[in-house]
């Protein structure tokens, strides 16, 4: 029995302009990121190199596990962090990185980079795409806390960070040659004192706290690191916007207006039902508005390139939001109740894509929900999205990419699990196992139809394989890589008192 | 099998019970009920501290334009029956414009109500029984000056008088004798947890004024974030708050006092030239501190300023004006 193959858990699709012109398509697959010309599916390149390319372990196996970090980074979070790149790997032989996947992956507007975040290390890795698709590494960045979404501005310069303690930075997309603050090293000096605090408990612990901080400096000091020193940054980064819950999603949108040349506008998206609108940096710190509707969590948000003037909503609570987000107005609310046959949907994605066709360029949103081989698609015609043909995959969709001069989506999907279920393996996937679909585009009165078809893009990428899960995997290692790939189900909330 | 509740319980269980037919047998007008008993705090404490971070059950609107401020603000409902929220309750003749964020016993209010007769006054409190305190003691105040202005005033504040120094428990506070200017119609209470939802209750630039009286300090530096100022929420502050409108903070922390300084105010001009949320912001003068008698209430009539006094404690005040918003830079 051939082992199953790591599905593709984020594909892109990339045309670097002028001179070279070429076609990519960049995927990340396990702790892999490939390159695929986009035309034949012929492997260019993978990241990184070093690794046995063929066996991946189970997560728990070599890959630390997912840090369960406390909310905040004290002084517990920092020996934790130095534990962590201290303590041996515990399989010292092999030299494995640091993550076990690659959940976030974009490109720069002009395909000449590749933006990519390593899950465990939280690290943002920039890469150069050259024109034989080679990937080279550029930059790693360790962020704070886990990114949930990676974006680009409209300039293309800079990379804004949504994370999931609720905070946005924004990070130059070539970093440059960051000096690091000096900081003056500052005795500790309690900030409580007799006057503020006011139980017997409270004062006695404060005596004892004023007892050992003598007893220190006497010592020669034993440097207490200030707060600030802990969670500093050694690159060029800034603070921009910040929500006191998950961020989940976060999009920039350049909105023309009718006497200036445009605005740009960050639009944020957090577990609270918030969509907050702030300005583009350098004034996002300036709320512009908020666009209040969900009732649950928000997993996604999409403005199409095409018609930046709507913004598309989704997330745990069973509809879709179309938005007039420049004045805070729904424009329609459509209910997923009846499209789908999955219970308490949750919206995985939303993609806006222009498709070239001979006729004319098709323009389409499409929507999958976690767990689920259907992929609903719509076109916006006056202020509403208009339900077309339901695309029906092979397994459940992972992710999707418009393959825009070819008028064709590719559409990466899980075939491990039972088409439906985020937790049900199949006992095998079928010979060579379907990573990636490829569906065409057509009008046919005044309606969308999506035909699959035997692209050697598809068949190529599929017939090779990415990297083999090992073949005998127990109950908790597989829920380790369910849990990879479906990480939406734990936003909801269970509420107590 | 089931633990019978701890005594303790039970008893402010059937004291709240009680409060609340009170309250219930008032609402009769031909009701001969002479005294309003103030609600006593010792049935309403709670842990001083709530996490601001975890899921709290909750109620909120879905946006401003949904908020019921009907029960809350009676007086003020405006008689035209065809004007309703989006969520379908009665609107109020005008808009909440004062909010104190973490309004504790609620005593701020209560000193700012006759201040500000005709401002919808809105405290906001996580604390689920601290909360439940503030709503009884409105509900009390607001009866009682009901009794006042009915004529029953005289005897009832002659009654009072008489046994005012025997029988006034240290812990029921407040009571009122005296007909006020806007009767505590204007004030009320409200569960929430403004970190996380503040713009679902208030629209942009809805507010004139948002106070924070001694919040908690969150000591330890890890619990930094939890803390009730920073720049994230300044700037969600900014944005309920109209240009020209007021941000009172007062703490006897003086550590947490320059903690508010630095998230309102540039500390050098090399933070200043990179620009920020605190562009938005500028200092209140000293004189106009002095003239301003909401300074006033929440230096000195805050049950935590009180205590503060009595433990011979500093009070840092800072209050911050909300500058308009810059022109774009596209």
């Amino acid at each position: 029995m051939a082992s199953f193959q790591q599905p593709l858990q984020c594909v892109q699709y990339v045309k670097q302009q002028s001179p070279s012109s070429g076609e990519f398509l960049i995927a990340s697959a396990g702790r892999h990121l490939y390159s695929y010309a986009a035309t034949t599916g012929q492997f260019l390149d993978v990241w990184p190199k070093n690794v046995e390319s063929n066996t991946e372990s189970a997560p728990e196996d070599q890959a630390p596990p997912e840090k369960r970090r406390k909310l905040s980074s004290g002084a517990d979070g920092l020996e934790e962090n130095l534990k962590d790149t201290t303590a041996p790997k515990k399989s010292s032989g092999k030299q494995l990185p640091e993550w076990s996947n690659i959940p976030i992956l974009t490109t720069s507007f002009d395909g000449k980079y590749v933006i990519a975040l390593t899950a465990e290390d939280k690290c943002i890795r920039v890469f150069n795409l050259g024109e034989n698709g080679k990937l080279e590494e550029l930059s790693s960045r360790e962020m704070p806390k886990r990114p949930s979404a990676l974006v680009l501005t409209p300039d293309g310069q800079t990379i804004l960070c949504g994370d999931k303690f609720g905070d946005a930075y924004s990070l130059p997309l070539i970093p440059g040659e960051y000096l690091p603050r000096t900081e003056k090293e500052k005795a500790y000096k309690p900030a409580a004192t007799a006057l503020t605090v006011h139980s017997r408990r409270n004062l006695e612990s404060l005596e004892q706290q004023r007892i050992q901080a003598e007893k220190a400096a006497k010592n020669g000091g034993v440097k207490k690191p200030s707060s600030e020193e802990k969670t500093s940054l050694n690159f060029e980064h800034r603070l921009i916007i910040g929500h006191v819950s998950l961020l989940t999603d976060l999009i920039a949108v350049a909105l023309p207006t009718e006497a200036t040349p445009g605005r740009n506008y960050i639009l944020t998206a957090d577990r609270d039902e918030h969509i907050r609108v702030s300005r583009g940096i350098p004034q996002s710190h300036i709320i512009e508005r908020y666009c209040l509707g969900h009732t649950s969590f928000i997993t996604k948000l999409c403005s199409p390139s095409w018609a930046p003037e709507y913004l598309i909503s989704g997330g745990g609570d069973n509809y879709l939001l179309l938005w007039n987000w420049g004045e805070s107005q729904v424009l329609q609310k459509v209910s997923l109740e009846g499209l789908v046959q999955t219970p308490e949907p949750i919206v995985r994605g939303i993609w806006a894509v222009s498709l070239e066709q001979s006729a004319a360029t098709v323009k389409a949103i499409l929507v999958a929900l976690e767990g689920s081989p259907e992929l609903l698609s719509f076109t916006i015609e006056e202020d509403t999205l208009k339900l077309q043909d339901t695309i029906q995959c092979f397994g459940n969709v992972l992710d999707l990419t418009g393959i825009d001069s070819r008028g064709s989506i590719a559409v990466s999907v899980d075939t491990i699990r039972e088409p439906g279920s985020t937790e049900a393996w199949k006992s095998t996937s079928g010979t060579p196992q379907k990573l990636l679909e490829y569906f065409q585009v057509s009008v046919e009165v005044e309606s969308l139809k999506w035909k699959p078809v035997e692209d050697p893009l598809a068949t190529s990428i599929n017939s090779a394989g990415t990297s083999a899960l090992p073949a005998e995997l127990d109950d908790k290692q597989k829920k380790g890589f369910d849990d990879i790939l479906y990480t939406l189900g734990v936003l909801r909330k269970r509420a107590y008192d | 099998m089931t633990t019978p509740p701890p005594p303790k319980r039970a008893k402010r269980e059937e004291y709240r019970r009680n409060l609340q037919n009170q309250f219930e047998a008032h609402q009769n007008p031909d009701a001969e009920i002479a005294d309003v008993k103030m609600p006593q705090k010792k049935f309403f404490r709670q842990r001083a501290h709530a996490n601001p971070f975890s899921d709290h059950k909750l109620d909120y609107p879905l946006s401003p334009a949904h908020m019921d401020w009907s029960s809350h603000f009676p007086a003020f409902i405006d008689p035209d029956t065809s004007k309703t929220t989006l969520g379908g309750a009665r609107k109020l003749l005008k808009d909440v414009e004062v909010v104190d964020i973490g309004c504790g016993f609620g005593g701020l209010l209560v000193g700012l109500a006759p201040l500000l007769p005709d401002t919808l006054m809105i405290g906001m409190e996580i604390r689920i029984s601290v909360l439940d305190y503030v709503r009884s003691r409105v509900h009390a105040l607001r009866i009682q000056q009901q009794k006042l202005k009915n004529g029953t005033a005289a005897q009832a504040s002659a009654e009072n008088s008489n046994n005012a120094e025997a029988s006034v428990d240290e812990d029921e506070v407040g009571s009122t004798t005296t007909i006020v200017p806007g009767n505590y119609e204007n004030i009320s209470g409200i569960r929430a947890n403004t970190m996380k939802f503040l713009p679902n209750f208030f629209a942009q630039h809805q507010l004139s004024k948002i106070f924070v009286c001694f919040p908690d300090p969150h000591f330890k530096a890890r619990k930094h974030k939890a803390r009730i100022v920073s720049e994230s929420l300044n700037a969600e502050y900014a944005y309920v708050l109209r240009p020209g409108g007021l941000m009172y903070t007062i703490t006897d922390v003086e550590e947490y006092h320059h903690w508010v300084l630095r998230h309102f105010e540039y500390q050098s001009e090399e933070e200043r030239a990179q620009g920020g949320i605190k562009d938005l912001w500028e200092r209140v003068s000293e004189e106009e501190l002095a003239a301003d008698p909401c300074v006033r209430v929440m230096s000195f009539e805050t049950e935590e300023s009180k205590k503060v006094s009595r433990n011979n404690g500093n009070k840092y005040v800072a209050v911050f004006r909300r500058k308009a918003d810059p022109e774009w830079i596209a």
